[in-house]
């Protein structure tokens, strides 16, 4: 699934690793794609779909192709799930139009679409990462406080239950406009509202999940070669002023 | 007949109203005055847009579609002066229903009555259902759905279906002129019980070689099996056919070959198609459609060129993934060496920057040349640019250069094309109001 340029994060992380030197293939898990492909994954990345894509990307994630990603995700593969792709991982998704659908389960959270009239959430969000394993290994990557920035535009709201929240919102609704919390964490899987290109503008959550994959996957601690990411902190500090968010 | 005579003096004292609108907001060079004179208008009368409609002796035109809407309004309404008919329009781009009254307006004398043959309105595709109901056209063009500032509307398939339920009820003589090559819009006109009329390519040697990245519908509409395409022209519009319920695209009402197009870009193509059609559904014969395409100049903005301090610039709107990914291939087709990108977020432009990673932008950086980016995003947009290159250092054939303000870029921008070539501008809609008030010192007409 991809609406709402959720490729950005996608070009992120390839470039990053090929930059780095690092050969990358990416691998669409589309209609076509078998179980076993799904079981390949080093790092799993999920996007934002209109409803009726949602339903038909549910129908077809089943069985061992479902078996296949809650393992990964069981097993600590890291995973950046934006949009609407968090509401498959939850139990269900309500939709505005059409019957609930039943989700994965692998996060403790249920999301309902208040209906076709109701105000979507949409604008800038800047967050506060709180989950706490998360926040600590983000900050020793950044030696500050993880703030993220991005965009959300979602119709759906998401309650959650004993998951973790992936953070705390200073700027926009998140989750569901009430409760201040975005997002949510699941061992290393990362779910948020924070649609499409999230990563080009928090370059070291990329580089978290980068490394945590190529930890994973070479079973040794890795650690990544520093890029010049002046054009995202200028970006970010931009956002930042115009919004009047303190963050740093 | 007191309600009636009532009826005529809201009339006539909503028509005053507005034109002293205009007239101040002119004076006082608050803008063009395209949309409040409407909004003021209809607060005195509410059943303003249905009342002047009527009025219209030969009939009303629609144009709605995600791209293209400005350019086939153009061009078809100087088809119709042409030929002598006097043609009210939206032209400013104004396409909400304020905008609608306020073109209306603009041909209605003190009385309240309209004198205008025809009436072609621009209709933002949110607004379709809502302005079916007051008015009934002859002709509606559904030219293309495509992503488009979903910040403010939603998605797609919810628009499309609104359209279809609007378009049914209407009077069965309506005719209906969509996009064959549009999945949605094909499905749309094979299930309307009115008079439907296809427009497309059939020009296999324009495919793509790869399908690109903005396509949003690729689902069968009827059955959502994936559809299967023997080609692309641009985006989601193609040849394709469902390989599970046999769907496929709508039989064209022209062949395509036999057409020449205005201005440059594959998509103006289409929107010259469907200006032709609807010029013949209205009695415009071949000899004045031919000569009206082959002396079309481009509406503000849209492929419009410009000559300034001795340079040739070409601004190319470019507000969506779509929209944009054509624009910069009409950069390649004509190899120019020098772009300014200008990416502005405000409520015309939807707040909302992510699609630029929907754009293969990558194709504009391994042409090489220069590359300026500006705008209220100037940074988002240069990140992008980053992220397109292949190596971890710039390219050695590639110029970046960022700059924050919009008359340093424009002043930058122009120094760096070489006498005989082309600055190509490729804008968001509020930048390029802001371009054209630089470069010409006036926003719009």
């Amino acid at each position: 699934m991809s609406t709402y340029g959720d490729r950005g994060n996608v070009i992120c992380l390839e470039r990053r690793l090929s930059w780095r030197g690092y050969e990358v293939k990416v691998m669409p898990l589309d209609q076509s794609a078998t179980a076993t492909d799904i079981s390949q994954v080093d790092l799993l990345v999920g996007g934002g779909a209109q409803d009726r894509q949602q339903e038909i990307v549910m129908r077809d994630l089943k069985g061992s192709k479902a078996e296949a990603l809650r393992d990964r995700i069981e097993r600590g593969t890291p995973g950046i799930f934006t949009c609407g792709a968090p509401q498959l991982l939850g139990h269900y998704y309500e939709p505005a139009l059409g019957v609930r659908i039943t989700g994965l389960g692998l996060f403790d959270f249920v999301s309902v679409h208040p209906g076709p009239n109701a105000r979507r959430c949409i604008g800038n969000l800047v967050i506060r990462v709180t989950a706490t394993t998360l926040a600590q290994e983000l900050e020793a990557i950044t030696d500050s406080t993880p703030y993220l920035i991005g965009f959300e535009n979602h119709g759906g709201r998401t309650k959650l239950g004993q998951v973790e929240p992936l953070g705390q919102v200073l700027q926009g609704l998140g989750n569901n406009g009430e409760d201040g919390t975005e997002g949510a964490v699941y061992r290393n899987a990362i779910a948020t509202y924070s649609h499409g290109p999230l990563l080009p503008k928090n370059p070291f959550l990329a580089d978290w999940l980068l490394q945590t994959a190529l930890t994973q996957k070479y079973q040794k601690p890795i650690s990544l070669a520093p890029l010049d990411d002046t054009l995202a902190t200028q970006a970010r500090e931009a956002m930042f002023k115009r919004l009047r968010v303190r963050a740093g | 007949m007191k309600n009636q005579l009532l009826n005529k003096l809201r009339l006539g004292l909503a028509v005053s109203v507005a034109k002293t609108v205009t007239s101040l907001v002119r004076i006082l060079r608050l803008g063009a005055a395209s949309v409040l004179p409407g909004e003021i208008a209809s607060r005195i009368q509410p059943q303003l847009l249905e009342k002047l409609s009527s009025q219209v002796v030969q009939g009303m035109i629609l144009i709605a579609g995600t791209n293209g809407k400005t350019t086939t309004s153009l061009l078809l309404r100087t088809m119709l002066e042409r030929k002598g008919y006097r043609v009210a329009h939206n032209a400013t781009g104004a396409n909400l229903l304020n905008g609608l009254t306020t073109a209306l307006l603009e041909n209605t004398n003190l009385f309240g009555h309209l004198t205008v043959d025809y009436a072609i309105l621009e209709v933002d595709e949110n607004v379709l259902p809502k302005v079916l109901s007051s008015l009934q056209p002859k002709i509606i063009l559904c030219l293309n759905l495509f992503r488009d500032q979903l910040d403010r509307y939603g998605e797609v398939d919810i628009i499309n279906q609104r359209w279809r339920e609007a378009i049914a009820t209407l009077p069965l003589e309506t005719i209906v002129i969509p996009n064959a090559d549009d999945p949605t819009l094909s499905y749309l006109g094979q299930h309307l019980p009115q008079q439907v009329l296809f427009f497309g390519l059939n020009e296999p040697e324009q495919y793509l070689d790869e399908i690109p990245h903005a396509v949003d519908s690729i689902y069968c509409p009827n059955c959502g099996h994936a559809l299967i395409y023997q080609g692309v022209y641009l985006s989601h519009l193609g040849d394709f056919h469902c390989p599970s319920c046999g769907f496929s695209k709508g039989k064209l009402a022209l062949d395509s070959c036999n057409w020449p197009q205005i201005l440059i870009g594959l998509y103006n193509k289409y929107n010259t198609l469907a200006a032709i059609l609807a010029a013949q559904q209205l009695g415009v014969d071949e000899a004045s459609i031919r000569d009206t395409i082959a002396n079309f100049h481009a509406a503000f903005g849209r492929a419009e060129e410009l000559k300034v301090s001795g340079k040739q610039v070409r601004i190319l709107l470019s507000k969506n993934p779509v929209g944009m990914n054509e624009t910069i291939r009409a950069v390649q087709q004509v190899s120019g060496q020098t772009t300014l990108l200008v990416l502005n977020d405000r409520i015309p432009d939807g707040t909302d920057v992510s699609w630029i990673w929907d754009v293969d932008t990558e194709k504009l950086v391994e042409q090489g040349g220069t590359l300026i980016v500006s705008g209220d995003r100037v940074y988002d947009m240069a990140l992008r640019l980053r992220y397109s290159q292949n190596g971890n250092c710039p390219n050695n054939h590639l110029q970046l250069i960022i700059k924050e303000d919009l008359r340093d870029a424009i002043a930058t921008a122009l120094e760096q094309t070489p006498d005989g070539e082309t600055l190509h501008i490729l804008p968001t809609y509020s930048a390029m109001l802001e371009v054209r008030e630089v470069l010409t010192g006036r926003k719009i007409l």
